[in-house]
């Protein structure tokens, strides 16, 4: 570890490239602190909106007029509006208009922190995308396999469950992986709403260094890996779930 | 074709040398005085520094100043709003003749355009809290939830001083929000600029008890390779330390005497 | 009694007996209903006003003109981005397909790194570094903070289209390409005369699809400082002395605003893809 610390330190006094989050304490941990938000936004984020993406393309199938006409509002408002002003109208303008809590000072605060309001907004945000990339997965499969669960007394929810939501996963994998990606490359918007993420804390970092360039190659370079590895984990998935005669 | 070479560089020596005499620094300050106008570039946004009146005309400290630059050039004033993005551009563009916008005078800017000195002014940060938390000190602020502006030099001071990683936003409306929902107990920012906000009525409830930290000079700017117009500035600010305008005018704007300008006005009495 | 004549009715009217339930196409209703919670915020927040506030409509319809203002910003950074975006991944997007792997390779290379990169550092990346004004022989050139925001902003719409190019080139059935080739045609002339005329249709519904998401990532350029429609909401409220009352009701309008103008546009990109659907 000292040996990259000292290297890069080197690096610096010579050619005056800064990558001081390598050679210096304080900057390597808050760098290190905004990649951990990072990851364990992107985690949530990715798990949330999966399943929401699951439980809303139930939902445009459900028998009850007023859950389809639900589900399709929400669809609607979060595709077609930006996720920032999602994330303003559910961290400022929602937040107002929950209960607070007081602390021992006598001072009222809100109920709910920025990192769990960005991360609710990001899965509804990205929630709606799934439900319409599940429901095209959900509609390419044929009738005839519907039906031949029916026959086999499956009800409604156990044909979901077990036939027509493992068949729509394999079908609709690319898309999805595609969804996730852009999710991905959404995180960095919870800087706006002060959430000490990785964007976040480079920007203190080359506030208070000067190192612009370098920062901005390094959160290039890290989310770029992410991308990648997520990538990677969906293929292998994908492959693994293979099954002969689907798809292509 | 000898005679020809001969006429080609006899023309080409003229057109230089009238370009050299067309580009020859005339007298910046004489140059105003023809136009008749002085242009300067001040903050609209920033009360009470400089800052729009309902009918549009600018008002504040810094407009003042600048009208009492032009009062002693004889010339009328035009004013030009600008930001900190782009207020050292339109100096070197030519677009302002002098600028008074709240900038501190830091040796990066010294390269590029000529900051008067003296500095006119100094501003260092403080907090913003609301009159119910009764603070006395800045020993006081250990592990209080802080709200801050993205990008300000003074954030890393204030997390390793007090302990509590200030919470940043990108702007100034979003920080003053999250202060009003109780996001943080405090605002950490410009002290000039929270004395600014404290005389909206709408934040009556709020205070700035503790005394500033970290006082950074501010500095009036004209455009690089004008020393008659920096000289005629410099003394201008001199004498305004000398009769205590800049205190007058703290006065007039309902803010306290900073520490700085009461300095000034001692030293060139 | 069993219908007269029932094997005359079209087959699947006989064999009508369950259907999956309608799908509900979105129609005005949605939007009536988008309306309809925004007023449900504002006269709740109206209703806990104190007397001597303005209230939530009042307000509202004071600062409409700027707000909207701000929002015209917005479309324009939007359709500046996608025209430069646009041109620039056409030529990507050829380089992308050409059989030469000197153009092709680093065509790969710029295309994923800029689909792959989140939109908001590419954008602090364009804000920070580039200048504010450069010479170029005897022509100045000023770059205002939203100018650098549609540079940055194009460079995925870039990366995008290029990638909207390569599908809509590898939709086209290698017949064509065989039938063309044999006909006598260069691969210059098979491009321009038969294939990308046919795989023009195909990008639409896609390249829409992207102006609708550029649109909306257009509020991104506040972050960095450009006074777009989000950013005088945050100054709105702030000169409004930051009332709870007012908060959701701001950001429900400017929800609203991007509601109307992207909804129309996602409507027809849908009516598009079905009308233009592939047909292997």
């Amino acid at each position: 570890m000292d040996l990259i610390a000292g290297w890069f330190s080197h690096l610096n006094d010579t050619t005056g490239i800064n990558f001081t989050v390598f050679y210096d304490a304080f900057d390597r941990a808050r760098f290190l602190n905004g990649f951990l938000v990072t990851l364990e936004l992107c985690g949530v984020t990715i798990t949330g909106s999966v399943l929401m993406g699951i439980l809303g393309a139930w939902g445009q199938g459900a028998r009850s007029w007023l859950i389809r006409v639900l589900v399709q509002f929400y669809i609607q408002m979060f595709r077609n509006t930006p996720p920032l002003v999602q994330v303003y109208f559910f961290y400022f303008g929602l937040s107002a208009l929950l209960p607070k809590v007081t602390d021992n000072l006598g001072m009222q605060h809100p109920l709910i922190g920025g990192f769990i309001w960005a991360s609710i907004s990001l899965i509804c945000f990205a929630g709606a995308f799934n439900v319409e990339i599940f429901r095209s997965g959900i509609e390419a499969i044929p009738n005839s396999t519907r039906e031949a669960a029916e026959a086999l007394g499956y009800t409604r929810l156990q044909t979901y469950i077990h036939i027509v939501l493992p068949l729509a996963l394999r079908i609709c994998m690319p898309a999805l992986t595609n969804n996730l990606v852009n999710l991905i490359k959404t995180t960095p918007l919870a800087y706006a709403i002060a959430v000490p993420e990785l964007l976040y804390v480079s920007n203190q970092i080359w506030s208070d260094d000067e190192n612009v360039p370098e920062m901005m190659l390094l959160l290039f370079i890290i989310y770029i890996g992410l991308v990648g590895i997520l990538v990677f984990a969906m293929h292998r998935w994908e492959r693994a779930l293979r099954v002969p005669g689907l798809g292509r | 074709m000898k005679i020809n070479q001969f006429a080609f560089g006899a023309i080409a020596a003229v057109a230089a040398s009238t370009s050299v005499i067309a580009t020859a620094k005339a007298d910046a300050v004489q140059d105003i005085k023809t136009k008749g106008v002085l242009v300067v570039g001040v903050k609209a946004d920033y009360p009470p520094f400089g800052s729009l009146s309902p009918s549009g005309e600018n008002i504040g400290i810094e407009p003042d100043l600048a009208r009492n630059l032009a009062m002693r050039l004889g010339v009328k004033i035009q004013f030009v709003p600008v930001v900190a993005a782009n207020r050292m551009q339109f100096l070197e563009q030519g677009k302002i003749d002098v600028l008074i916008a709240t900038m501190n005078d830091t040796p990066e800017r010294e390269k590029i355009v000529d900051i008067v000195q003296p500095d006119y002014y100094a501003s260092g940060y403080n907090v913003m809290l609301p009159k119910t938390i009764h603070i006395t000190s800045w020993s006081q602020m250990q592990g209080v939830p802080m709200c801050a502006i993205q990008g300000a030099f003074y954030n890393k001071e204030v997390a390793e001083k007090y302990g509590a990683e200030p919470v940043a936003f990108t702007g100034v409306a979003e920080a003053l929000t999250a202060l009003r929902q109780g996001r943080c107990n405090a605002f950490v920012y410009d002290d000039t600029a929270i004395e600014g906000k404290l005389q909206n009525p709408t934040w009556a409830d709020y205070d700035m008890p503790l005394p500033s930290q970290d006082p950074k000079p501010w500095g009036i700017a004209v455009k690089q390779g004008e020393p008659e117009l920096a000289d005629f500035v410099s003394k201008s600010i001199i004498d305004w330390d000398k009769t205590g305008y800049i205190l007058s005018l703290e006065t007039k704007y309902g803010i306290k005497h900073s520490s700085f300008a009461e300095q000034m006005h001692a030293k060139y009495k | 009694m069993s219908k007269p004549f029932a094997v005359l009715l079209p087959l699947p009217e006989i064999l009508h007996h369950h259907s999956a339930p309608a799908r509900f196409r979105l129609s005005l209703r949605h939007g009536a209903a988008l309306l309809g919670l925004l007023l449900l915020v504002s006269v709740a927040a109206n209703a806990a006003d104190a007397p001597a506030q303005a209230g939530v409509f009042t307000v509202l319809a004071r600062w409409t003109p700027l707000l909207l203002s701000g929002f015209a910003l917005n479309i324009l950074i939007s359709v500046m981005s996608m025209s430069v975006g646009t041109i620039l991944g056409a030529f990507l997007g050829l380089a992308l397909i050409s059989p030469n792997r000197v153009l092709s390779a680093p065509a790969w290379g710029v295309t994923q790194f800029f689909r792959n990169a989140p939109w908001l550092v590419l954008l602090f990346f364009m804000i920070f570094l580039l200048p504010y004004h450069m010479q170029i022989g005897p022509f100045t050139f000023t770059a205002p903070d939203w100018v650098k925001a549609v540079i940055g902003l194009a460079l995925p719409v870039m990366a995008n289209v290029a990638e909207i190019v390569r599908g809509g080139v590898q939709s086209i059935p290698n017949g064509q390409w065989e039938a063309s080739e044999s006909l006598g045609f260069t691969r210059r002339q098979q491009l321009w005369q038969i294939i990308l005329p046919q795989a023009l249709r195909r990008m639409i519904p896609p390249w829409m699809n992207l102006y609708a998401i550029l649109t909306t990532s257009t509020t991104l350029a506040s972050i960095v400082g450009v006074n777009d429609v989000v950013t005088l909401a945050a100054q709105v409220l702030s000169a409004e002395g930051s009332r709870p009352d007012l908060l959701a009701p701001i950001y429900g309008y400017v929800l609203v605003m991007f509601f109307i103008y992207i909804y129309p546009i996602a409507w027809a990109t849908r009516r598009l893809e079905t009308k233009y659907q592939v047909r292997n």
